[in-house]
């Protein structure tokens, strides 16, 4: 049980689930910070992207062509979303967080008519064969893999905030949107061209994820807790939030789920249940 | 007592009448079993009615509290302890959830609090899926029975419309007590309350048990009409139909609950045996209630009726919107 190859393994489990909790939550922490609104639908965004990605990747074989696939096809989905029923309620929270919540039962339970109901992985195909070996360690590479891509994803979402002009314009409308819009920006778009990117981010993970979990009835539920809680105890809004909160709530599942799996869902619940009680907005949630 | 009070005591005492003589009434122990549905249903949505209208406060847990409840009886039945203890042990664990529930949200607002909620009903259901030693798993615990006095259907039906009377009478009263008005300020205002010298979290404490103590009544009813509880009682869908029934109802009206409950349960039966796709219905029903009909049917009818009365003579003025839905958030 405290074997040191035994926890090489469980924190390798951890990092690569916290890798894909971050893909995960980064979607719907940087959806927040712009728009003041949770969307609930982002669970169900990603069993979508799951399922299309797997579609994808069971006909081609091609992982990088499933990833791009399902990026656009939620994204366009997120779209429509946005356009078609969020505008109508913009500005008053909670009736617009309500609304994800009705997409997602309607995504959801479209997903089980389309898919049907078995559970799902990524095919061998287009997967990542083999294992990494150190020592007494044996580690499969795709995992590695999904952590890479979530450092990938992360340096450059970071970057693209930071350096680009679309971020200077994004970071401006989290500070002050009467201002930017004054300026010329039209932050409705703005809005819009979030959110899709937020739905392009679950489907990225849910591709991915696909070889890691399995995707079924269900997981959309699952997911949206992961990453609620990962985003409630980084800080609404913060990348670096997500970043620090879903290492630490995969890490915490990982040897949760050897060590006591019957308690699995209770022992990711103890931080954030600390983090509320001693420090509301979060870990790296600034307060307004 | 003024007009509009008497008319609604009057409206009430009809209804509660009705109500109580629909057994009677020639209806089918079908039609009985669905009303009792309905009644349960709708003393579990009056409790998110009261904390989302008075408090602010959109809680998607109280699906989950229920459940917890209900899942504490059906284990005392399950270890063959007596009725008493069966009742104990529901409220307790109802009681302690919400406790949690309660605790861990007290400082949170808006948005903030309704994803707590979401996440700790979801823990709920993880652990009643997952902890299969105390709560068997997947296949939920059957058998549990109801006290003898009400093991006849109609006995159990009126006992139901007892309990319906009398929590939504208690939360009328608390609503409208001083404490009820102090949420209220918090909901429109917290940074108000807190410098007029309010602690605000064990006002929002207090109204979080007020109401998990009675939504946990209600799945200590629920499971004595059904005989049986599984994790699908703890899931989200369950609270959400909540929201959706208090919205559809009217927030903040004292029988908008139990008109959301009859419709969308009535809605349930009829188009789940119907219809595969149950779940898109709702969730369409969901959208289309939020983007149309967001006061409700009871609070758009007294809009009507108040707005007629006004030709007539002077009235009342209107009483404030209920603002629980449309507050904005800040985050703590």
């Amino acid at each position: 049980m405290f074997e040191p190859v035994f926890l090489a393994q469980q924190a390798l489990n951890g990092l690569s689930f916290g890798a894909l909790l971050f893909l995960l939550a980064s979607g719907l922490t940087l959806v927040f910070g712009l728009q003041r609104i949770v969307n609930l639908a982002h669970g169900a965004f990603y069993m979508l992207g799951g399922y299309i990605g797997l579609v994808i990747a069971t006909l081609t074989g091609n992982l990088l062509l499933a990833v791009v696939v399902a990026m656009i096809a939620v994204g366009v989905t997120a779209f429509v979303v946005e356009v078609g029923l969020l505008r109508f309620v913009r500005g008053q929270e909670m009736p617009e967080v309500l609304l994800t919540i009705g997409v997602m039962f309607v995504v959801a339970d479209l997903c089980l008519a389309i898919f049907g109901g078995d559970p799902k992985t990524l095919p061998a195909a287009a997967s990542i064969q083999g294992a990494m070996s150190i020592g007494g360690l044996i580690y499969p590479w795709y995992r590695i893999f999904v952590i890479g891509v979530a450092v990938v994803i992360g340096i450059a979402l970071a970057l693209v905030q930071t350096k680009t002009r679309v971020g200077a314009i994004v970071r401006a409308g989290v500070d002050d949107r009467e201002t930017i819009s004054a300026m010329g920006v039209n932050i409705g778009w703005v809005f819009t061209g979030m959110f899709v990117v937020g739905g392009a981010l679950a489907a990225l993970s849910g591709t991915i994820g696909s070889g890691v979990i399995s995707v079924r009835p269900g997981i959309q539920n699952e997911v949206l807790m992961y990453a609620l809680v990962v985003i409630i105890l980084g800080g609404l809004g913060s990348i670096k939030g997500a970043a620090v909160g879903a290492v630490l709530i995969g890490l915490i599942d990982a040897f949760a789920k050897a060590w006591i799996p019957e308690l699995a869902y209770f022992t990711i619940f103890a931080p954030m249940a600390l983090v509320l009680v001693f420090r509301p907005s979060g870990l790296f949630g600034r307060a307004t | 007592m003024t007009r509009d009070r008497k008319v609604g005591l009057g409206a009430m005492a009809l209804l509660l009448l009705a109500l109580a003589s629909y057994p009677y009434l020639g209806t089918s122990g079908y039609q009985v079993s669905i009303a009792s549905t309905v009644l349960i249903a709708a003393i579990l949505a009056s409790t998110v009615n009261f904390l989302a209208a008075d408090g602010g406060m959109a809680s998607l847990g109280h699906g989950a509290i229920a459940g917890a409840a209900a899942y504490g009886a059906g284990w005392a039945s399950l270890q063959g302890h007596s009725m008493a203890t069966q009742i104990a042990l529901a409220m307790v664990v109802g009681i302690l959830v919400t406790t949690v529930y309660g605790v861990l949200s007290m400082r949170t607002n808006g948005i903030y609090f309704l994803m707590v909620t979401l996440a700790l009903g979801m823990v709920v259901f993880g652990l009643a899926y997952r902890l299969s030693s105390v709560t068997r798993g997947e296949n939920g615990i059957t058998g549990i029975e109801r006290p003898e006095v009400l093991a006849e259907p109609w006995a159990f039906y009126l006992f139901l419309v007892g309990c319906f009377a009398v929590t939504t009478a208690a939360l009328w009263v608390v609503s409208r007590s001083p404490f009820g008005a102090t949420l209220r300020g918090i909901r429109d205002s917290e940074s108000r309350m807190r410098s007029l010298g309010y602690y605000v979290p064990a006002y929002k404490l207090g109204a979080f048990m007020i109401s998990g103590t009675i939504a946990s009544l209600a799945g200590l009813l629920a499971v004595w009409h059904t005989h049986f509880v599984s994790p699908s009682a703890t899931e989200l869908g369950r609270s959400v139909l909540l929201i959706v029934m208090v919205l559809l109802g009217g927030l903040g009206t004292t029988l908008g609950p139990l008109v959301g409950a009859a419709i969308v349960i009535l809605v349930e039966n009829v188009v789940s045996n119907s219809v595969e796709r149950w779940p898109t219905v709702l969730g369409l029903i969901f959208i289309l209630t939020i983007l149309f009909a967001r006061a409700g049917l009871v609070g758009s009818a007294a809009k009507v009726l108040r707005r007629r009365r006004r030709g007539t003579d002077a009235g009342e003025p209107d009483t404030a919107e209920p603002a629980g839905l449309t507050t904005t958030t800040t985050i703590p």
